[in-house]
């Protein structure tokens, strides 16, 4: 079933088109990969389903529902059910890792709001972190924290722009298989935005590969490694 | 968080702008407050800062006067405000004790308490016998760079020098400033750079009023004065009253006038000569022994409004000898 | 919609007295001689002030820089010391600075006069100014990744890096440092005047004090104003995107190199060249106040006490007030892609004391606004046209210094306008906060230009007190009553950092 669709999305950055009619949809409880070099659209995407920003044209519609059209933003960002992993982590430096974790939640959920904290600290395998700050923690644990964060809430659709970018190779690997174990869970819709096809073939069910402003092509991995198409050839070095 | 203080519209109140300085006008102000009750409200300013504050306040407020009586140090920005419209005739009853010759035919100002100006020196540069006798003096080679006078643009330096324009005639009193100008004369920023130069010595000679020249030598034992042009047959120094003008459609002009009535009394001029050596213009009033009396100077002999005439001729001229 | 209200509410209350003024000048009784004023004799004083006042923007900043690198990048003992003691002549009126300051070199030169009043003149603007250089240029070089310095470490001599990489990397910087010092130089009567220089600001001023004539003076100031203008936004991108300054930067990854050799002769240079900026002038403050036939202190203290409380209250307000704009006025620009706030606050900042003083006294001195023009209120208003560009440009800084995502992802999770703005931006903001607010309670507090001409009758203030009571006082009473307001303006900052210590305290996280 379809959870988010995009339809006829045109968008510009100043005078700058970076998205024209662009058009496509995303699975339910499924993990999308989208993939594509640097400034082909693919933060954008995250933004305009975030209701972050409002596309010059065209319709977002989330579970059937308009959420945003043209640039009139119908359901505001807090009401879409989103968690969002930005590119830079974007961790509130002042606030303490527990904090980060629980800021907003505790005005929903009240006394089990540091159950559902505390929870996530312990998967995440923070819990001697809980009173560090962002600066005292590694890039992997910033990662895990700002994770925990964007999942606490239990969101029905799971944003996540570049967040493995500068991380070794085995703290990725772990922090993917987080992911994986709470996507199993939890079965929220997720995109995956990256440059690295090494992860989006491990990770996407769907893989959708941009290049300036459309899709090249999509599908599983089997079927884009079958593909002739030759941007998606090159881009995943096939 | 905006806590509004200020002006209230209370009846009992009076709004005064005053260019005399604040440490000898603040004073006189209070005695009136405590004795009548009456609130005054100053805005202060100084014709050592050229009083730029207060004159161009008054001239921008013309439409909504706020002021109710203007106190000047000198009548000649009460000329330049009559000549605006914004002063009002008023004939104190305090009046008939000042001498004609200080107040302006229809009552727009009226003086009291004169200060004059003149010269101060500093003694231990000075050989006996160097003094001068007249103003005229200071375009001899012996004072080349020994003399200082305050931007004549200004303050009761450009009184002054339109005085001696009045006096002197055009012609004469053009070369005489073009010849002080060519024996180096010092143009200090104010008469209180003038004052400081001289106790300091970077000056020998300086023409100032007779209120700094009656501090300067409270602050120094090195100063002397002198009034100038004393001799039979001179030109006389220049007199200057204190000047009140009540202004026009003021908000308190019954309180204005009440001041006014105050300030132009034997008992105000006392307490100015006490304080800063101004000279009453009141016969018989008491004044300590250190403060020179109006019957021993011979004046310079001008008409207060014609000097301002003058003195707007003059004024481009005036600016070109300051800026050349 | 939300964002015209106010900011049409702003303007009016703002640039209105201005554009009145201007409507009024044009439409004038003399205004078939707009122009007159512009001849041969005004383009050259003109460009005499400009070379004086460049001359000054050079020296101060081409110091400041100096200063930054030695006080921002370099691992040197006593760095937070002589910061904040080169600081300190921020916190006098320039024209009392002068004065200290040239009686101080007479004294020590032996009663030898500054060589011409001209240079007189650019050495006070520029011991006075250099401190606003420093601030910026400092901030620009705590910015610099440690990286881009290596690199050029790797191919070129420590010289030839500061040449060829930092210096154009902090070329926004120098800029603004330079266009804003050369601005404010430009615009200063008092230093001038008191060396006798001619410059056109003193041109400006000769006319509304010497020949009443406001019309004329108008007009060279809105020459001025123009002049301004255009040397400003010529830089414009630089003017948007230079740094300003700000107290504390973030996650900077910048280099500090250690001091080996040479250490002692820079603390030697260094000491003489404070002796020349703070030492010399405080002590002949102190010189002329003990020295007189009579101890003034205490006279001087009955003088201004009456003042303190009033003009703090007055000058505090005033910085909460243009705090608030600027944080306003700052989100409006970096956030909101709303820039005519910050522009109409640089044209209000431009315009000299004396005009706006003319202007606020026009539009609001009628008997509707009465409310206004007889209260402190037209005193803040004042203010916030001043000094509102100041405080918008360093907050506005600090919030460009925040990635957006911060706020981005405290909206995603819900968390409403408000609570995002107190929890989030708010705390991260402090620092930029707290030093507006410290350099506008400075300013406010010192503000004379504008305030003596329209300060309400009966307030008593400390700047207007200490001119007009200063001006035919013993020099002994003079110097004694800024010692005190000295005195009590460090005093006032020293417990507004011992009450941010405590605030920031609260949101510590390093």
């Amino acid at each position: 079933m379809t959870k988010i669709s995009l339809e006829n999305i045109t968008h510009h950055y100043g005078d700058k088109k970076v998205l024209d009619k662009f058009s496509c949809s995303f699975e339910e409880a499924k993990i999308s990969c989208l993939i594509g070099p640097s400034g082909c659209g693919k933060t954008t995407i995250l933004r305009l389903i975030a209701g972050l920003e409002l596309p010059t044209k065209g319709i977002i519609k989330i579970d059937k529902m308009i959420a945003t059209e043209n640039e009139e933003l119908l359901l505001p960002p807090h009401k879409r059910n989103t968690g969002f992993v930005f590119q830079e982590l974007a961790l509130w430096p002042h606030f303490t890792v527990y904090r980060n974790i629980a800021f907003g939640l505790q005005d929903r959920e009240g006394e089990k709001s540091s159950h559902r904290v505390n929870q996530m600290l312990d998967l995440f395998g923070m819990s001697d972190k809980a009173k560090s700050y962002p600066h005292q923690l590694s890039g992997g644990q910033k990662q895990m924290v700002a994770i925990a964060r964007s999942l606490v809430h239990r969101p029905e659709i799971f944003l996540m722009d570049e967040p493995m970018a500068n991380i070794d190779v085995k703290v990725k690997e772990n922090i993917l298989e987080h992911i994986k174990y709470l996507h199993k869970k939890y079965r929220f819709t997720m995109l995956y935005v990256t440059h690295d096809h090494r992860e989006a073939l491990q990770m996407g069910d769907k893989i959708l590969v941009m290049n300036k402003g459309a899709i090249e092509a999509s599908g599983t991995k089997e079927e884009l490694k079958n593909t002739d198409n030759p941007f998606v050839r090159s881009f995943f070095i096939l | 968080m905006v806590i509004l203080t200020g002006c209230r519209n209370s009846p009992d109140k009076v709004v005064v702008y005053c260019t005399v300085d604040q440490v000898f006008s603040e004073p006189v102000l209070r005695d009136f407050e405590e004795k009548t009750g009456i609130s005054v409200r100053a805005v202060f300013d100084t014709e050592e800062t050229k009083s730029t504050g207060v004159m161009n306040r008054l001239i921008a407020e013309k439409e909504n006067l706020q002021c109710d009586l203007f106190w000047s140090g000198d009548p000649l920005r009460n000329v330049v405000l009559q000549s605006r419209g914004i002063t009002a005739s008023y004939r104190s009853g305090q009046t008939a004790l000042i001498p004609a010759y200080f107040k302006e035919k229809e009552n727009h100002w009226i003086g009291f308490s004169a200060r004059a100006r003149v010269l101060i020196y500093n003694k231990t540069m000075i050989p006996p016998g160097a003094l001068p006798h007249s103003i005229l003096d200071f375009t001899l080679p012996r004072y080349k760079g020994q003399f200082a006078i305050a931007n004549p643009l200004f303050g009761t330096t450009t009184f002054h020098v339109a005085a001696l324009f009045s006096v002197l005639g055009y012609e004469t009193a053009e070369q005489w400033m073009e010849e002080l100008k060519n024996n180096q004369v010092i143009v200090a920023a104010s008469n209180g750079d003038v004052k400081k130069s001289v106790m300091n010595g970077e000056v020998a000679f300086g023409l100032t009023d007779t209120d700094d020249a009656f501090e300067a030598k409270k602050e120094s034992n090195d100063v002397g004065t002198l009034f100038l042009d004393q001799q039979q047959g001179g030109i006389g120094t220049l007199i200057m009253p204190n000047a009140l003008s009540l202004i026009k459609d003021s908000p308190n002009s019954e309180n204005g006038k009440k001041l006014m009535d105050y300030l132009l009394s034997r008992e105000t001029e006392a307490k100015l000569a006490a304080s800063c050596a101004q000279m009453p213009l009141i016969k018989g009033t008491e004044v300590p022994a250190t403060v020179p009396s109006l019957d021993h100077i011979i004046p310079m002999k001008i008409d207060y409004r014609k000097t301002a005439v003058q003195l707007e001729k003059i004024q481009p001229w005036l600016k070109k000898w300051v800026e050349e | 919609m939300a964002r015209y209200v106010p900011a049409g509410l702003v303007a009016l209350l703002l640039l209105g007295p201005f554009l009145a003024l201007f409507v009024r000048w044009l439409t004038g009784p003399d205004n078939l001689s707009l122009m007159a004023f512009i001849n041969r004799s005004t383009l050259l004083l003109v460009g005499k002030s400009l070379l004086l006042s460049g001359t000054v923007a050079l020296l101060a900043s081409f110091l400041g820089t100096v200063c930054g690198f030695l006080f921002y990048r370099l691992k040197l003992t006593g760095k937070g010391f002589y910061k904040l003691a080169l600081l300190l002549p921020l916190l006098v009126p320039p024209y009392i600075y002068a004065v200290a300051w040239r009686d101080g070199f007479q004294w020590l030169s032996g009663n030898s006069a500054v060589s011409s009043p001209e240079a007189g003149m650019i050495i006070v603007h520029t011991l006075v100014y250099f401190p606003l250089a420093m601030l910026i240029t400092g901030t620009a070089l705590s910015q610099i990744h440690s990286g881009l310095e290596e690199a050029g470490l790797m191919r070129v001599s420590f010289a030839g890096m500061l040449a060829k990489i930092v210096l154009p990397l902090i070329r926004p910087a120098l800029t603004i440092s330079f266009l804003l010092i050369l601005i404010i130089s430009l615009s200063d009567f008092s230093v001038p005047a008191f060396f006798g220089v001619n410059t056109f600001t003193t041109e400006i001023f000769t006319q509304f004090s010497a020949f009443y004539n406001h019309q004329l003076a108008i007009g060279q100031s809105f020459l001025l104003v123009l002049l301004c203008l255009t040397l400003l936004l010529s830089e414009n991108r630089y003017l948007s995107d230079a740094p300003f300054f700000s107290v504390h930067v973030k996650g900077s990854k910048t280099k500090h190199y250690p001091v080996n050799k040479g250490r002692t002769f820079l603390h030697i240079l260094l000491w003489i060249f404070l002796s020349i900026v703070l030492v010399l002038p405080v002590v002949m403050l102190f010189h002329q106040a003990l020295s007189g036939r009579e101890i003034f202190f205490s006279r001087a203290w009955d003088l201004l006490g009456p003042t303190i409380f009033q003009s703090a209250k007055l000058a505090f307000s005033g910085a909460l007030l243009i705090s608030f704009t600027g944080l306003w006025v700052g989100y409006m620009k970096e956030r909101y892609r709303f820039p005519h706030l910050n522009t109409m606050f640089l044209l209000t900042f431009i315009i000299p004391s004396t005009v706006l003083g003319v202007a606020i006294i026009k539009f609001y001195n009628h008997p509707g606004a009465n409310f206004i023009y007889t209260s402190i209120t037209i005193l803040l208003i004042a203010y916030v046209a001043r000094f509102g560009f100041i405080a918008a440009r360093i907050i506005g800084n600090g919030i460009k210094q925040l990635p957006g995502s911060l706020e981005e992802a405290a909206r995603v999770i819900g968390i409403p306008p408000v609570k995002r703005f107190f929890s989030i931006s708010i705390p991260l903001l402090l620092p930029s906060l707290f030093t507006a607010f410290v350099l506008s309670f400075v300013l406010c507090l010192g503000e004379l230009g504008t305030t003596i001409m329209i300060y309400p009758p009966g307030t008593e203030l400390m700047p207007v007190k200490i001119f007009t009571i200063g001006a035919n006082a013993p020099l002994a009473l003079t110097s004694s009553m800024t010692l005190i307001s000295f005195g009590v303006t460090l005093f006032i900052i020293l417990i507004f950092f011992l009450a941010a210590k405590i605030i920031f305290n609260r949101f510590r996280y390093d």
